[in-house]
């Protein structure tokens, strides 16, 4: 069981901010928990075994 | 007229070719329905009614002169609008787009264009696709057409197309599929949806929204239906490098009807066991009767699909946005607001969680090959739950509560993540009368048994051709 993620509001800014994104604090603040649950499920991955597999962006064009 | 409404294409495409019917009556029936009906069911962004009288006229006038092109000619349809129609307003059912006119067909509306259908209108769909309830703010919610009330959601986000077809709108329609954009609204309105493999169908001159999970097949009444469409608009276009060279077959030659010896495996953790209670009876009650026919039927759990939530949401957030970014710099208020917090997520998901995710899309698509490997096909039902109340959040599967956007994609997403194709088709209703949907998956590129499977069962099966009590 991992820790919950959690990450305030002034990330968030610094984050979008490097995208190009200027988003206000209100409109951060009502993102943040979503943020926070995706970024605790993209922790867990962490955990999974694939090392060794390398990343497949698309799969059988024949 | 309702011979005409609720005829198959493939019945629209022989009768017109025998002259029983004439390719205007048959546009004009559904011009009509749809003048009829649409008020209420929100299927449709744009009707074409003129130029579709226009084309038909045209295609009237080819049969007489003996030149027929196939069995779609004079067969009307209708895309989803998200699809580049020349001429033809195309909006990603947004305001962004809502007056960009594309100067060329999509491939696959030229491919159907040239095989002689016939294009009604464009039809509703979740903005820019980006929802799986099938939401729209912009030209309204599509409603589902098995609920007398018209409270209920259709599914989407190829909304307008689950309820064109249910209702006899259109008798056959091109979806795109994400994380199960065809499937959920065939499950929710009692039709039947194809995803075919990625790869298998072109998806240039169609809005993207993630470029490599998005899926284009056909949405109809039947699987016969599923075949004539693919194989018109399958195989590869040099616009689209994704796209297979391998030779397209005619699918409707493996509609065979038999099941003898088929091997097929009833996904169960995750997918059948999760369901609610009348869905997952009637995902069993198929099983049974493929085993019946001569299917050979066991159990199997897919054990990585747990991840697919989280790595198919990195995936799509990142990609999403990549092509948002600039409408979201600028626009941002012009996109209703759960779009809008979607693509906003993506600006918060790092390059390393990107390919971390698409690391275990490759374990994943091992996993179901593996599966696939002692198995013709897998069963599972396309959705855990019926169609929702229009503004319903929260729902309860087997595991616990879940949101219904969760709920909606989970059974259908695995498969856009692992490229295999996979079709809808219904298999029962609730006790308040609302479809149930199943789900075929195949092998890759092997549409033609996942098509042979569900044929066959709706041979054993009248699920396919009941009619929903609002239409």
């Amino acid at each position: 069981m991992l820790a919950p993620v959690e990450i305030d509001v002034a990330t968030l800014r610094r984050m979008a901010a490097l995208g190009g994104f200027a988003w206000t604090d209100a409109e951060l603040e009502s993102l943040r928990p979503t943020v926070e649950r995706l970024l605790e499920m993209l922790e867990r991955l962490e955990t999974v075994p694939i090392d060794e597999l390398e990343p497949t962006t698309q799969y059988r064009v024949l | 007229m309702s011979e005409l409404i609720w005829a198959s294409m493939a019945d629209l495409g022989r009768m017109i070719a025998t002259k029983e019917a004439s390719p205007v009556e048959v546009v004009r029936a559904h011009l009509d329905r749809i003048a009829a009906l649409d008020a209420k069911l929100r299927a449709f962004i744009t009707v074409c009614a003129d130029a579709a009288l226009q084309a038909a006229r045209a295609a009237e006038a080819d049969l007489m002169a003996g030149k027929v092109v196939g069995p779609l000619h004079g067969v009307p349809w209708a895309p989803k609008d998200l699809y580049s129609t020349k001429g033809i307003r195309t909006t990603g059912g947004s305001k962004i787009l809502a007056d960009s006119v594309p100067r060329a067909d999509a491939t696959v509306v030229a491919r159907l264009g040239a095989a002689g259908a016939i294009v009604l209108g464009k039809l509703n769909m979740h903005e820019f696709a980006y929802g799986p309830e099938g939401l729209n703010a912009h030209y309204g919610d599509a409603r589902n057409p098995w609920d007398p009330g018209a409270h209920r959601i259709t599914g989407g986000s190829s909304s307008g197309s689950g309820a064109a077809v249910a209702a006899g709108l259109a008798p056959g329609s091109l979806g795109s599929d994400t994380g199960g954009s065809i499937r959920i609204p065939a499950s929710l309105c009692g039709i039947t949806g194809l995803k075919p493999t990625y790869g298998r169908v072109s998806r240039a001159g169609v809005l993207p929204l993630a470029w490599s999970m998005d899926h284009v097949g056909p949405m109809t009444r039947t699987a016969r239906d599923c075949a004539l469409i693919l194989h018109a608009i399958a195989g590869y276009d040099p616009a689209d490098p994704t796209t297979s060279v391998l030779p397209v077959p005619d699918y409707t030659k493996a509609l065979t009807g038999d099941m003898t010896g088929l091997r097929v495996g009833l996904l169960r953790a995750h997918f059948t066991d999760v369901a609610a209670a009348d869905v997952r009876a009637a995902v069993e009650a198929a099983a049974k009767q493929l085993e019946r026919a001569g299917a050979i039927v066991d159990e199997v759990n897919l054990a990585q699909v747990i991840h697919v939530a989280a790595a198919s949401s990195a995936i799509v957030a990142s990609e999403a946005l990549a092509y948002h970014a600039a409408w979201m710099r600028s626009r941002a208020q012009d996109y209703q607001p759960d779009v809008r917090e979607r693509l906003r997520v993506g600006a918060f998901v790092s390059g390393t969680h990107y390919l971390r995710a698409q690391q275990v899309r490759a374990l994943v698509s091992r996993e179901v090959d593996e599966a696939l490997a002692k198995r013709d096909v897998l069963l599972a039902p396309a959705t855990p739950i019926p169609a929702t109340i229009l503004g319903e959040r929260q729902t309860t599967l087997g595991d616990g509560k879940s949101d219904v956007r969760s709920a909606l994609i989970r059974l259908t997403r695995p498969f856009n993540f692992s490229g295999h194709p996979a079709c809808a088709a219904p298999c029962g209703f609730t006790g308040s009368g609302l479809p149930i949907g199943l789900q075929i998956v195949g092998r890759p590129f092997d549409e033609a048994t996942v098509l042979r499977v569900v044929d066959a069962y709706q041979r054993l099966t009248d699920w396919h051709t009941r009619r929903p009590p609002s239409a």
